[in-house]
């Protein structure tokens, strides 16, 4: 009869140092982009690393341990939501050329492009990326903030390639409209003029 | 090649190309196209400024320095050695 987890032959352990311990920084941001919340991103991290030893011996060597990382993170991130009853909308929508083109003409003539190069985006970024929805805040998160790549975002996801393309498409669009306001507030943008009703009275 | 790509495709192709996800073949188009093209090259530019600015973002949420040693000890509870 087994009683419970049995200590890991040093060897073991001095790999898992190497190749999990290490990246504790990198699960923390990303379980802070999926919880939005401090002490629910420790918990996350907790419960990640504890997964992630018990189930070491599955771990293929050479494999990319940081994309297993964020693969046991999301997978128990989940499990809480299923838990709590929330509900994770996966509308995904897809890119659209003239929609894109008349974006960004009107980031580029309003000023906001201004903001991008004159001031430190990172605090304002990084609340911006909390207050996307999912499932577009891991795909942000993944790929533009973690430099995964499409693939290996797909894998973490467990969605097709052209899933996590659409999702980033939708959250960066989300991003900038959220930066664009940023940057009206600040002072560097132009205010949009309200829509004109279709009565003038 | 490149002859291909005009704005309409440039802006569908933009982020897969500043992410460089697109073939090497449509990466050279796109890339010519919006060194050439006065209307997509500022678009272009604020996107790649806009990636740049959130690949920062790396750095804005440093990790509780107790956190790690919570993991430890957690780690150490279920059996990995000290």
């Amino acid at each position: 009869m087994e009683s419970g987890s049995q200590p890991v032959p040093s060897p073991v352990r001095e790999d898992f140092d190497r190749e999990v311990l290490a990246w504790m920084d990198d699960v923390y941001r990303f379980a802070m982009s999926l919880t939005r919340d401090a002490s629910k991103a420790e918990d996350l991290v907790q419960e990640t690393y504890l997964r992630a030893f018990r189930s070491w011996q599955t771990f293929q060597p050479g494999s990319d341990a940081r994309r297993w990382l964020f693969t046991i993170a999301r997978n128990a991130f989940l499990r809480g939501l299923e838990r709590e009853r929330h509900h994770v909308s996966l509308d995904d929508g897809d890119p659209d050329a003239l929609g894109a083109i008349q974006h960004y003409a009107g980031l580029v003539t309003d000023g906001t492009d201004q903001l991008l190069s004159r001031v430190d985006l990172a605090p304002a970024l990084t609340d911006a990326i909390g207050r996307l929805n999912e499932p577009f805040r891991s795909a942000v998160v993944l790929v533009d903030v973690e430099g995964q790549s499409y693939e290996e975002a797909a894998a973490v996801l467990e969605v097709p390639i052209g899933t996590v393309r659409s999702r980033l498409f939708r959250g960066r669009r989300q991003l900038q409209e959220m930066l664009a306001e940023y940057a009206r507030d600040a002072g560097f943008a132009a205010a949009r003029a309200p829509e004109r009703g279709g009565d003038d009275a | 090649m490149h002859k291909g790509v005009d704005c309409r495709l440039a802006m569908t192709q933009l982020w897969d190309f500043l992410d460089q996800e697109l073939t090497e073949e449509n990466m050279v188009a796109v890339r010519i196209h919006l060194e050439q093209c006065s209307a997509c090259h500022p678009h272009a530019a604020f996107a790649q400024q806009f990636l740049t600015a959130l690949s920062r973002c790396r750095c804005a949420d440093p990790m509780p320095e107790t956190l790690r040693t919570r993991v430890l000890d957690t780690l150490r509870n279920a059996g990995l050695m000290s």
